[in-house]
C-alpha cells in the first residue's frame, strides 16, 4: 500500500534526524572519557580506545560539581516551594473568588508574562544592593515567593476552573475556610499540574546563568551553570575535562526529565497550546 | 454558579493575591519606573548619580559604536532561530504525527535538548564547532571542503548559534504535535470525501487550524530568543566585531562589567520598547494570516 510505504520512509527520516539530535550528547560523553592525545587525534576517533574513568576524578578535583549542585539546590528547592505556594494562592483567587478590580488585576498579573526579564535586571539589582543583599542567594530566592510567575498562576487557574464548584462549595457550607478548601480539597486534584510546575521551576533554576552571574561572586557559592561557564573560560582547551564537567552538569536535568516525562510533556502542551 | 462577592471573599482574595501583587509592584512596575530614572543618570554604582537628561540615549543613538551592531545581531539571531525553529519543529511534529516506528521513543529523544542548560548546549556545541579538532570541520574535510572557523567568522557565527538554539527547541515539537492531534478527524475526512489529496488536507485544514498555536509560539519564542545570552557570554564575547553582541549581553557588559548603570539602564529601556513594538507588530499583522474558529 502506498500509505504504508510512506510511513516506512518517514520512520526512517525520523530515526536519522533523531540520531543527529542525539549526536552532541554522544560526542560529549565520548570526549569526556578520552586522553588528551586521543581527543586531539585527526581524523577523530569515534570511540575512546580505553574509557578513562579517572578523567572524572581529575575533573572533580578542579571542578567540584557536587558543591555547585548543592549550591544550586539551595536556591532551587526553596524557590520551588515559593512558586507552588504563591501561584496556587493567586490562582485560587482568580478562579474561585469574586472581588473588585478582578479583571484589571488579572490582566496586569498575567500581562507581566510578556515582560522580558532582562529589562528589569538593572533596577532590581540596584534595589538589592541598596539594602545590602546584592551578593548572595536571597536575591535569587525571594522573587519565587512573589507570585511564582504569571505562566504558573495562569496554568493553575485554568486547572482549578475545570473542577466543579459544588465540591468546594459543599466544604464551605460545612464550615471549611478558603485555605483549607485550596490545600485539602483542590490541591490534591491538581497534583499533575503542580508537579509540572515544580519540575519546570527546578529546570529554570538549574539552567539560569544570568541571575547567578549578577548575584553570586564567590566561586565556592557558584551554581552549576555559572561554574560551568567559568570553567570553560578558565580551562579553554582542556576539552576532555570540559566535556566531563558538561556531562555532570547535564545529567541531573536529563534524568529528571526521564522520570517525570509525562509531567514535562503535559506542562509544555498546556502552556503552549492555549494561553 | 457565579461566585458571590462579599466583604469576606474580597478580603480573602486580596490576601491570597498579596504575594503576586507584591511581585507585580516590586518585580515589574517599580523596576520599570526605576529603569527610566536610572537611564537619565550617569550612575556608575559607586559615586552619587548625577541627572544628565537624555544624554545616555543621545550617546547610544549617535556615538555608541556597539548599539546598532547589537540590534542587528539580536534581530538576526532571534528571527533566524524562531523561524528555523518553527519550520524544524513543525516538520518533525508532522512526521511524528504519523504511525511511525517507535514514535514515543523518538518524541522523547527530540525533547531532551530542551532540558539541557543553555550554557551546557553552548559549550558542547562549541566543541563540535572547534576549528582544528571539531567534528564539523572533519565532516567538511570528508566532503572535500575547507575548514571553517564557525564561531570566529563573521558570516558563520550567528548561523552557528542559531543551529544550536534550534536543537534546543524540542518543546515546540511537543506543542505542535499536541496541536496536530487536536485537528478534528471529521474535517480531514470531509476533504477526502470531496476528493482532496494530502496537500489539500494540509493546506486547507491542518495549516488554518494550527495558525493560532504557531502564532502564540512565534510570539513567546521571539520574546525569549531576543534575550539570548549564554553563547555570547561563554563563547564569543560579542566577537567577531560585534557580530554576536546580543542586546542582553551588551546590557550585562555595560552594567555589571563596566559599571555603567546609567548607560545599561538606557539600553534596557530601549530593549523594552523594542520588544513591545515587535509584540504590537506581531499582534497587529496576525489578523491577516490567522484563522479564528467560527469566523
Amino acid at each position: 500500500m502506498k500509505r504504508e510505504k510512506a510511513t516506512i520512509v518517514v520512520s526512517f527520516i525520523v530515526a536519522l534526524v533523531g540520531l543527529a539530535v542525539l549526536f552532541p550528547f554522544f560526542w560529549m560523553i565520548r570526549s569526556s572519557f578520552m586522553s588528551n592525545i586521543e581527543i586531539h587525534k585527526y581524523p577523530p576517533l569515534f570511540l575512546p580506545t580505553t574509557w578513562r574513568l579517572d578523567n572524572y576524578s581529575y575533573t572533580l578535583s578542579v571542578f567540584p560539581s557536587l558543591r555547585y549542585m548543592l549550591n544550586t539546590l539551595t536556591i532551587a528547592l526553596p524557590s520551588i516551594i515559593g512558586v507552588l505556594l504563591t501561584s496556587t494562592l493567586a490562582a485560587y483567587a482568580f478562579a474561585r473568588l469574586d472581588f473588585p478590580l478582578k479583571r484589571l488585576t488579572f490582566v496586569l498579573v498575567i500581562g507581566s508574562m510578556l515582560m522580558p526579564g532582562a529589562v528589569t535586571l538593572i533596577p532590581i539589582f540596584v534595589a538589592w544592593s541598596a539594602i545590602g543583599l546584592s551578593n548572595g542567594y536571597t536575591a535569587l530566592i525571594v522573587p519565587a515567593f512573589l507570585g511564582g510567575g504569571a505562566v504558573n498562576i495562569f496554568l493553575c487557574r485554568q486547572f482549578l476552573m475545570t473542577i466543579p464548584r459544588d465540591l468546594d462549595e459543599a466544604a464551605i457550607i460545612d464550615g471549611a475556610g478558603h485555605l483549607r478548601v485550596l490545600f485539602q480539597i483542590l490541591a490534591p486534584l491538581i497534583t499533575p499540574v503542580l508537579i509540572s510546575i515544580g519540575l519546570f521551576t527546578f529546570i529554570l533554576y538549574w539552567n539560569d546563568l544570568l541571575g547567578p552571574l549578577i548575584y553570586i561572586s564567590r566561586n565556592e557559592q557558584n551554581t552549576i551553570s555559572q561554574a560551568l561557564a567559568n570553567f570553560r573560560s578558565g580551562f579553554g582547551t582542556d576539552w576532555k575535562s570540559i566535556m566531563a564537567a558538561c556531562t555532570m552538569a547535564i545529567t541531573p536535568p536529563v534524568i529528571l526529565y526521564f522520570i517525570g516525562q509525562k509531567y514535562f510533556i503535559e506542562g509544555i502542551v498546556l502552556s503552549g497550546l492555549k494561553a | 454558579m457565579k461566585a458571590r462577592r462579599s466583604p469576606s471573599s474580597t478580603l480573602t482574595a486580596y490576601l491570597f493575591l498579596t504575594p503576586a501583587l507584591l511581585g507585580l509592584f516590586f518585580l515589574t512596575i517599580f523596576p520599570m519606573i526605576g529603569v527610566v530614572i536610572i537611564s537619565l543618570t550617569n550612575w556608575s554604582g559607586l559615586e552619587t548619580p548625577r541627572f544628565i537628561g537624555l544624554d545616555n540615549f543621545k550617546e547610544i543613538f549617535t556615538t555608541d559604536v556597539y548599539f546598532l551592531r547589537s540590534v542587528i545581531a539580536t534581530l538576526y539571531f532571534a528571527l533566524g532561530a524562531v523561524i528555523s525553529g518553527i519550520i524544524y519543529s513543525f516538520t518533525v511534529a508532522l512526521m511524528l504525527n504519523r504511525r511511525i516506528f517507535a514514535r514515543g521513543f523518538w518524541r522523547s529523544v527530540y525533547f531532551i535538548p530542551y532540558v539541557v542548560p543553555s550554557i551546557g548546549t553552548a559549550i558542547v556545541w562549541s566543541w563540535l564547532y572547534e576549528s582544528n579538532f571539531g567534528v564539523f570541520n572533519y565532516i567538511l574535510h570528508l566532503l572535500g571542503m575547507n575548514k571553517v572557523q564557525w564561531l570566529q567568522n563573521g558570516t558563520t557565527a550567528v548561523p552557528s548559534i542559531i543551529v544550536m538554539a534550534v536543537w534546543g527547541m524540542g518543546s515546540m515539537i511537543v506543542i505542535f504535535l499536541a496541536g496536530l492531534q487536536n485537528v478534528p478527524r471529521a474535517y480531514l475526512e470531509a476533504v477526502e470525501i470531496d476528493g482532496g489529496n494530502t496537500w489539500h488536507r494540509f493546506r486547507h485544514i491542518t495549516i488554518p487550524m494550527m495558525t493560532p498555536i504557531i502564532f502564540y509560539n512565534f510570539l513567546m519564542s521571539m520574546i525569549s530568543n531576543l534575550q539570548i545570552f549564554a553563547p555570547a557570554y561563554a563563547l564569543t564575547r560579542g566577537e567577531p566585531s560585534g557580530k554576536t553582541l546580543f542586546m542582553v549581553y551588551l546590557m550585562y557588559r555595560e552594567g555589571f562589567i563596566y559599571n555603567n548603570f546609567g548607560h545599561a539602564g538606557a539600553l534596557s529601556l530601549i530593549f523594552f520598547v523594542f520588544i513591545a513594538a515587535l509584540t504590537v507588530v506581531i499582534f497587529g499583522t496576525s489578523r491577516r494570516w490567522m484563522f479564528y474558529e467560527g469566523e
